[in-house]
Parts: structure tokens; sequence; C-alpha cells
């Protein structure tokens, strides 16, 4: 099934640890020069399959191929694969230079030859100059852009990263996601990408790969992902929802009737073709507050139990009654002044902007 | 008020137990350099004579090197054979770890004794000559476990993912252990291997049981006890003591050397400079 095209393909693969499933079965193909993201709550399998792919674990069942080539059984140090973990790993006895050299070095690649690569990715990350700097004198950020040219410099055929950002600051980040996509371009190289940060998912990836308990949840570019997650625990770990849980009674050219909180609505009902119980999904940032019922649109009545001010606007949390949980609201910052604490509003939304998930 | 209170009692208990802790040890040096025959006080004045004597004496020189011999074999086995076995120590499977640690450790708590006879026993069963060869497998049975304990710590607290690094770079285990594991715990293992050294060098209950007809420095310092007591046994304690003593210098010089570099390297720069 399309086996032979992809540059890797993960086929059935599952891994234990005694009786726990690490990974359950979970089958990927993964395009040449892509970045995609393995993203998931920790202990969901993701790390597990990055170090499959890596060599350091070999998978209980299934099969690792890469380029045609079954690497299963092929240990760490003969992968045409390199890896960024999580931490710095850096090898404290030699500097910059030699440590993005090391692969190199142990490819028997020519000293003058070397030097040029080794300059080269130094360039590529931006730290031209700190060659004969050693690891200690070196910031957080900086660390991972040498792990980054040190991996790189071996034009691997996949690039595997395990968190690497996640052990710096918000800001350090967020500059590193600008670098890392700037670095993907530049090399068109293959990455692989864990995270559980899922605004970083969205940010970098051409496609997401959503884990949850060993086992795949939904594939796809990050924009689909958010627009119609599979599932309440995609909808949920993907930006932020209101996964709400709702009737539906009726499905007719595309939109349904349903039931939330004791009012009856019409939405768009996307692929959900029977009646019966269902979750709503709601983004946050698609809901509308105005003090009267508006014209048309599904329409709740609440109060406004907090708002907190976020530059660009406000986030509402709305008790609805007859929902349990709050209702998360994120308004644009345009007309300036919030609805205060207590007040009452009209909650409304455009009928295609939600979706409707089967519940069972 | 003082939060602690200095009881009289405490400090004349401590200033005793130094005082015959290293009085003998003084007087052993002095006496080496003492101008006459005379092993007490007075003290008439300083002469190298007892030295000039005692390194003229074929028995000694003789002693000095079959020391130097074995503790030279010893620890450079001890080393290589240690260092091959503190690393595997730290790749036991975790519920297998302890027990492998009891059998390693054991030694340790073996009195010398009981570890000379049981070795004696052994290698006249085997029908192995005593010779200098039996005092080095003897010591290295005896410091292996000490060296062990140096060496383990020491590459037990490598971040194994620099190991996991290096192999992803493309570097096989012999690769990664010599480019990436030796580099890292050198200092400490060359440490380790002067304390092997000093331990042998000054070994000897073991040494008596397995030695055969040859000598080594305690064993001569033993024996010419038992004939007379001039100041060249003071001489040659003191050279005894001053190698063991500089040995025991070198393995802390190496363990602090080791652990600086290891706690730079932990600490990376807080900000992006």
């Amino acid at each position: 099934m399309g086996n032979g095209t992809a540059h890797l393909s993960i086929a059935a693969v599952t891994h234990r640890y005694g009786s726990v499933a690490a990974l359950d079965d979970v089958s990927l193909q993964i395009e040449d020069g892509e970045l995609i993201t393995l993203l998931g709550p920790s202990g969901c399998g993701k790390t597990t399959l990055l170090r499959v792919v890596a060599g350091f674990i070999r998978p209980s069942e299934g099969r690792v191929v890469l380029q045609g080539r079954d690497i299963t059984r092929v240990p760490p140090h003969r992968r045409p694969v390199n890896m960024v973990f999580q931490r710095s790993t850096l090898f404290p006895h030699l500097d910059v230079f030699q440590n993005i050299a090391f692969g190199l070095r142990i490819a028997g690649v020519p000293r003058e030859e070397r030097t040029r690569q080794v300059e080269e990715a130094l360039a590529l990350v931006r730290l031209e100059g700190y060659g004969p700097r050693r690891s200690h004198e070196l910031s957080g950020g900086q660390l991972q852009r040498v792990a980054l040219a040190r991996a790189l410099v071996n034009r691997p055929s996949v690039l595997l990263l395990d968190e690497p950002l996640s052990a710096l600051d918000l800001k350090i980040r967020l500059e590193m996601e600008v670098e890392l996509r700037r670095v993907h371009r530049e090399t068109g190289a293959t990455f692989v990408y864990v995270t559980h940060d899922q605004r970083e998912a969205l940010a970098l990836s051409d496609r997401v790969v959503v884990f949850d308990q060993g086992r795949i949840e939904q594939v796809g570019p990050p924009g689909e992902i958010y627009r119609a997650p599979v599932s309440p625990f995609a909808a949920r770990f993907v930006g932020d929802a209101n996964v709400l849980p709702v009737q539906i009674n009726a499905v007719n050219a595309g939109e349904a009737r349903v039931t939330l909180g004791g009012s009856e609505l019409v939405v768009g009902a996307g692929a959900v073709e029977t009646v019966g119980p269902a979750w709503l999904v709601l983004r946050p940032e698609v809901i509308r507050l105005s003090a009267r019922p508006g014209t048309n649109g599904p329409a709740l009545t609440g109060t406004v139990q907090d708002v907190a001010f976020r530059g660009a606007g406000f986030s509402y949390r709305i008790e609805v009654p007859a929902l349990e949980e709050l209702l998360k609201v994120e308004t644009a910052a345009e007309g300036g002044i919030p609805y205060e604490l207590g007040s009452e509003v009209v909650v409304t939304w455009d009928r295609g902007s939600c979706s409707l998930l089967p519940r069972t | 008020m003082e939060a602690r209170q200095r009881s009289p009692f405490t400090l004349a208990i401590t200033l005793f137990s130094l005082v015959f802790l290293f009085a003998p040890l003084v007087v052993v040096v002095l006496f080496s350099f003492h101008n006459t025959g005379s092993l007490s006080f007075p003290f008439t004045g300083f002469s190298l004579r007892w030295y000039r004597e005692v390194f003229s004496s074929a028995e000694f020189t003789r002693a000095l090197e079959n020391s130097a011999i074995v503790a030279g074999v010893t620890s450079v086995v001890t080393l290589v054979l240690g260092t091959a076995a503190a690393w595997g120590l730290t790749r036991v499977p975790p519920k297998f770890r302890a027990p492998v640690a009891v059998l390693v450790f054991l030694p340790l708590t073996i009195p010398g004794l009981f570890l000379g006879i049981s070795l004696l026993v052994f290698f006249v069963r085997i029908e192995f000559t005593l010779s200098l060869a039996t005092v080095a497998i003897a010591h290295f049975v005896y410091v292996l476990p000490y060296f062990l304990l140096v060496a383990r710590a020491a590459l037990d607290r490598l971040d194994p993912a620099l190991e996991e690094s290096a192999a992803d770079l493309g570097a096989s285990p012999w690769l990664v252990f010599r480019r990436v594991t030796l580099p890292q715990v050198w200092p400490l293992l060359l440490g380790a291997t002067s304390l092997a050294f000093a331990l042998s060098f000054d070994e000897f209950i073991i040494t008596f049981f397995v030695i055969g007809t040859e000598s080594t420095l305690p064993m001569f310092i033993w024996s010419s006890l038992r004939r007379t007591v001039d100041p060249s046994i003071n001489v040659i304690s003191t050279v005894l003591m001053a190698v063991t003593i500089g040995l025991w210098v070198v393995a802390f010089v190496f363990t602090v050397r080791g652990e600086r570099s290891r706690r730079r390297s932990l600490e990376p720069l807080p900000t992006e400079g």
C-alpha cells in the first residue's frame, strides 16, 4: 500500500514495556522533505516512536523502512538518521567545532572538507566564529543550535528532534521556532519533530500527528486538524476548544438540529449523519458575544464569570446554565471595553464554524 | 548566646587523638634523619647516613624494586580489567544490579588474613609456584573492589544521552567508549589507579602468605624488625610512607580535576549571549 514510495515508513509498529504498550500498532508514512510533528501529552508514545526510528529501541513488532530499506534491526550508529535531544548532549571535552565535526570524523571525511562543512553548518545556525567555544560558554539556545548543526552536518536522511526547545525560555523558544523553520527551508531535510506543545506543532509543521496512549489519533496538516478534529481528544489537545455534549435530533441537508443545554440549535452537521448523542466542538475564537440576541445563527445566553485582557483581545469564561463547564471565549479587542463581570451576554457563532463528533 | 557550647573535654579528646595519630609518624620521619644509632630522644643532629646505608643495601633495593614491580603490574591490570568491569557494571539490568554489586564489593569486608590464607590454599592446590606473580594476582583481588568503587561512581554519573548522541552520530560502541566515555572519566580512572598502586605498595598481610621466597618493602621492614632495630627501619618506613602519601595526593588531585570538569559541563549559561 504505497510503502515503497514513502521516504520513511513506519509499518504496524508496536512496542511494549512489560504489559504496557507504549506504541500500539502505529503506521505512518513520512514524505521526503517534510516537517512532521508528533504531538501528544507525556507518555503518549511519541518519544518512543522517535527512539524506534533512531534505533535506540527495537520495537516488539512492526518495521521501520527508510528509503526502501528495512532498518528495524540496524543499530543506531549505522542508520543515516541523526537526532537533536531534549537536553544538551554536546560533548563537554570537545569545543563547538569538534562537536560538529564528530560525525564527519567518524565517517572519515578528510580534514579540509570537514572544516569547510563544519563552517557551513555553523553559518547555517548563525553561530559563525563560535567554533573554539566550549559547551559551558554557551547559552541554552546556542547549545541547541550547535546540536542542530552537529546533526545536520552529516546530511541525515531524517533529522529527529526530541522536544529540542522544551528546556528554553519562552522568548528564546519563539526565536528558535523561526530559526528551525528557516533551517528546514534552507536544507530541505526531512524533520520528525516531537513535542507536547500544540502551539509549537501548529506553528512548525507541514503535518501534525496527534498521539494518545500509544496510538495515532489523527494525522493531517495543522489547519485541517484545527478545523476538523476527529475526536474530543484531538480537539482539546490541538488549539483550545469547548467540547460540549449535545443530542442530535435531526440531520437534514448538511445541517443538524441539536439540543444543547436545554435549547435547540441548528448547526453544520459535518461528517455526522445519524441522530443521537454527539460532541459539539466550538473554538473559543469563533464565538461572538453581544448584549442582545442576534438575528440568526445558534445562540445561548450566559453570564460573564471571568475576563482577562490578552493584548490582542479578551478572554472570557461564560457560565451558561445547564452546561457543566464554563464556556471559553476569545474576542478581538476592537471595541476596547470588555463585558463586565456578572453581565448577561448572548453567545453566538456561525453555524458552519463549529463541528460535531459522534459520541459513544 | 553561643549556638554551640564547646566542652573542654571534647577539645582534649580531639587533641589527644591527633597526637596519637601523628606523633609516631613524626618520630619515625624525624629519627630517619638522626646522626646516631639511637632511636629515642634526645635528638642530637641531622644526617643522611641512614639513607645512604639503606639505599646501598642490595636487599633493600631488591625489595623496593619488587614492590614497585608488583604495584605497577597490579595497578595496570586493575586499570584495564577494572575499567572494563566498571563499564559492565553500569550496564547490568536494574534487577540484577544489587546482587552483582554485593558480589563485587563483598571482598572489601573480607579480612586480609582470611584472603591471604585462602589465596595461599588456592595457589598450593592448583600447584602454582609462589612468586611475585602470585603476589600481583593476590593484590589485584585485594585492590579491585576499591578501584571499582571509584570507577563505577565516575561512569555512573555520566549522562547516558551523551553516549547515545555519539552512537547516533555514527560511533560504534568501541568508538563511543574511546571518544566520549574515556575522555570524560580518565582523570578519575587515573586517580583510582594511583590508589590501587598505593594499596598494593604497602600491602603486608596478604603478601606475607603468598610471596614465597621473594621480598617486598613491607616484608623487608617486618623481617628487619625481627633482627635489629636501628634508624634504617625509620628510613624504609619513611620511604614507604612518602610513596603512599604521594600517590594518595595524586589520586586526590585527579579526582578533584575530574569532578571540576564534570561540574562545569553541567552548567550552561542561563541566557542568550
